[in-house]
């Protein structure tokens, strides 16, 4: 027990960071176009979706929940923005608060429902993107619409050697790292998940808290979706059906508990780094997408049975 | 009723010199224990004090550093707790190993169902074999009906016919009867003779010393993982029988009462509160500074009462006043922001964030007391904390330590902490000491008294009447969602609790 010490490493961040340099090391001796600068932000480039997908997830994890929706979210926010503005192309700007509102509006359907009905939130948001999913492919089969050339500047600008997208994604981190930590409310969501009674006899909005971690779920998985509209310019309604279990990957694996009540964004932050330095450097090594899919699902058992038997340990 | 055993007997268990050691902890320290067929042997301690390593060794889930076991005449050592089972021994641990999904007779059978010629289960021979099993105990319960809709001592029938199936010569029972009312507990007792009658060894362990004077034979008390003394229950008294456990005389465990001041007015004040089903009809008042009690049998509504007056549960009809001023509908934020706090029943589920940290779940109602605007005080938070554990002596390493890897005393005297440091105006205590040993509940007594010395206007509910009957001046009683009755001063004993309880007031 650490008892006495002010500050306690979390186990989970350890071993996510041990896996982290355990990949850099093997790029570096791999490959020779791995390791260089160029490549580590084009990585950090393309990092931005899943790390605003994870970010969005692990939110609504830490209060006990889980969003099956977000892949939906991110179709569909995809389509919005690139049909609404391709109709009349003075809406781009106003579309860009436009469609994080859309996605924070869903993730708050699905925080209000999951609340009224008393339905697992499994399977109120797998009803809720299903609903989303099928109205996207009723309006098109095809990827559809278009955005002004400057917009392209969010997925693909740099400010010096830096991607925009994963400044941006740096920062939405940093700032519900801040929130969570710092804040009476950000503590609030550890509450909850650690045990919604309690806190709700303890004085704390459990309903609140909860309707806040959805809803600002749905505005980071669109904020993923506002940056494929950037990087391919149109609305893609297949483009988030990978996203809606590639984001609980990170979750775990950075050691937030599924259930609730335990872990740390920093840790799905170095999850997705984790996830796409391992995809990058298998796409160097040139092996098929599957083998990526086959290191993944290694990577999450591997990572949460040390987690499992380092708690029973202790 | 004890003292039916007669006459020398071999033991059917015997334990000599049992030592276990954990990492850091002596947890049996030579121990000797011994127990007889047809014979209720109590085991009595406080947590910590060896109790369930004992079980655990006698059951093989523990094997010993040193010392020997027999059982029914022979030298044994188990290496698993199914040998042990094959053997004879039958353990029912306080968490139910129960399938709600299934009948009463498929988990009396899990396991070793009846089979027909061709190898499939017979339901015609296990549900008439689970009617005779229960006919045995005395219980007549539809093998048919699902578990998980059958009341909780039922299930507590379910797992003793469990270990009907076979032989069983030694049954251990932990704590049966810490979620049964008082007629169900007699139920229970009632099938405890008549196993000690067919000649089964049973190991009671209970925290009521009341049960043990009523069913046991012998008693063998641990202190610290050594053996404290054997004796006849029937050359002993209760107070004789705290002192063996705790080390101190009864007279010592319950602090004085202080009657409140005469002519303050009511803190709280309570009309014709409603909640149904549970809460029918409930009026009383409660004074700053008054130790108060609220009694009834499980299901009487009591809890019920709490959360209705605290706001988690919502009231259909009632006027209520705290500090004199308008009370009603509240929510649970607006109770603990007007100073009231409630220490719920269920510390596991209800009270503490058991992922977070002890600082954290001392400060949880005041959270934004520590907020600065743009983050969270966490120095002062861990002081507050600190404050708290020292006030109360709590035996914690540090305010970060993890609150669930404390004692269960500890954690109901964090939660004290937390209510009392939040709420200075009254306190609802739902069952203080349920599950906590006795040295820690006489320090969970006089911290209520202080509390109320501090001011602070006190409703204890407890089903331990030892417990109302000692800490309050005052009890109302609770009958079917209603205040049946009050007691005070002198006249609160644990009789007329029962009296107002069980029976119809008009009556």
């Amino acid at each position: 027990m650490a008892a006495g010490r002010r500050f306690r490493v979390d186990p989970s961040l350890v071993i996510v960071t041990v896996l982290l340099v355990a990949v850099l090391i093997a790029g570096f001796t791999l490959s020779e176009r791995f390791g260089t600068l160029r490549n580590l932000m084009n990585v950090l480039e393309q990092a931005a979706a899943l790390g605003f997908v994870s970010l969005g997830q692990s939110l609504v994890v830490l209060v006990g929940g889980i969003d099956l929706s977000v892949g939906a979210v991110v179709t569909a926010s995809t389509v919005l923005m690139a049909a609404v503005v391709e109709m009349n192309p003075a809406w781009m700007v106003p579309m860009i608060p436009g469609v994080l509102a859309f996605g924070a509006f869903i993730g708050f359907i699905n925080g209000f429902l999951v609340l009224r009905t008393g339905v697992h939130p499994l399977i109120v948001t797998l009803g809720t993107g299903s609903v989303l999913n099928g109205l996207v492919l009723l309006y098109t089969l095809q990827p559809t619409g278009g955005v002004p050339y400057w917009f392209e500047e969010f997925a693909y600008g740099r400010i010096g050697p830096v991607p925009v997208a994963g400044l941006v994604m740096l920062v939405c981190f940093g700032f519900v790292w801040f929130f969570l930590k710092y804040t009476a409310m950000g503590r609030s969501f550890y509450a909850v998940g650690g045990g919604e009674e309690s806190a709700r006899l303890s004085g704390i909005d459990s309903n609140r808290v909860i309707l806040i971690a959805y809803t600002a779920c749905g505005f980071f998985v669109a904020l993923a979706g506002a940056y494929f509209v950037s990087r391919t310019g149109v609305g893609d309604p297949r483009v988030g059906e990978p996203f809606t279990l590639a984001s609980i990957t990170p979750v775990i694996v950075g050691g937030i508990l599924l259930g609730g009540g335990k872990g740390n964004v920093l840790g799905a932050l170095l999850g997705v780094f984790l996830i796409s330095l391992i995809n990058n450097l298998l796409n160097y090594m040139d092996v098929s997408t599957f083998i990526q899919w086959i290191v993944q699902g290694l990577i999450i058992l591997v990572a949460v049975s040390v987690y499992v038997n380092r708690e029973r340990k202790l | 009723m004890a003292g039916a055993w007669i006459g020398r007997r071999a033991g059917m268990i015997e334990l000599e010199g049992i030592t276990k050691v954990f990492p850091g902890v002596k947890s049996l320290d030579s121990v000797d224990f011994e127990a007889r067929s047809g014979e209720v042997h109590a085991l009595l301690g406080e947590n910590g004090a060896g109790k369930s390593t004992l079980i655990k060794t006698i059951a093989g889930a523990y094997i010993p550093e040193e010392g020997t076991i027999r059982f029914d005449g022979e030298e044994r050592s188990w290496s698993s707790p199914g040998e042990s089972k094959d053997a004879g021994i039958h353990v029912i641990y306080q968490e139910f190993v129960l399938f709600p999904e299934l009948s009463v007779a498929e988990n009396i059978f899990i396991g070793e169902a009846p089979k027909t010629r061709f190898g499939t289960i017979s339901y015609a021979t296990m549900y008439s074999r689970a009617s005779d099993i229960l006919d045995r105990l005395g219980h007549s319960l539809d093998p048919r009906a699902l578990v998980r809709e059958i009341s909780i001592a039922d299930q507590q029938m379910v797992e003793i016919a469990k270990a009907l199936v076979g032989e069983v010569k030694l049954l251990v029972l932990d704590e049966p009867t810490a979620l049964l009312s008082e007629r169900e507990a007699n139920l229970l007792f009632e099938c405890v003779m008549r196993l000690r009658e067919d000649g089964v060894c049973i190991i009671y362990i209970s925290h009521r010393l009341e049960e043990i004077f009523r069913i046991a034979d012998r008693v063998t008390v641990l202190k610290d993982g050594k053996l404290a003394g054997v004796r006849q229950v029937s050359q002993m008294d209760r107070d004789q029988l705290v002192e063996m456990m705790v080390g101190r005389e009864l007279t010592d465990v319950f602090p004085p009462k202080v009657l409140p001041g005469k002519d303050t007015a009511p803190v709280l004040s309570v009309r014709n509160l409603r909640a149904p089903p549970l809460v029918r009809d409930v009026s009383f008042d409660l004074y700053p500074g008054e130790v108060a009690g609220l009694a009834g049998l499980v299901g009487a509504g009591r809890s019920a009462v709490a959360h209705a007056l605290f706001g988690s549960l919502a009231r259909t009809d009632g006027a209520v006043m705290l500090a004199g001023e308008s009370f009603n509908n509240p929510s649970p934020r607006e109770a603990i922001d007007r100073g009231f706090g409630f220490l719920t029943e269920d510390r596991k589920a209800e009270g503490l964030m058991l992922l977070l940290d002890i600082s954290v779940n001392v400060t949880a109602p005041a959270i934004h007391e520590f907020s600065t605007g743009v983050g969270m005080n966490r120095t002062a938070e861990i002081q507050a904390a600190q404050d708290e554990i020292q006030r109360f002596r709590i035996a914690v390493p540090s305010p970060l330590g993890d609150v669930s890897k404390l004692s269960g005393g500890n954690q109901q005297k964090i939660l004290f902490g937390r209510w009392s440091r939040a709420c200075h105006r009254m306190l609802i205590l739902d069952e203080p000491t349920r599950g906590v040993d006795v040295g820690a509940k006489v320090e969970i007594y006089e911290i209520i008294r202080k509390l109320a010395d501090e001011g602070a206007g006190i409703l204890v509910i407890s089903s331990e009447l030892l417990e109302v009957v000692g800490l309050c001046t005052r009890v109302l009683v609770m009958r079917e969602g209603r205040i049946s009755g009050e007691v005070t001063g002198d006249a609160v004993s644990e009789t007329s609790i029962m009296r107002l309880a069980t029976v119809s007031a008009a009556a």
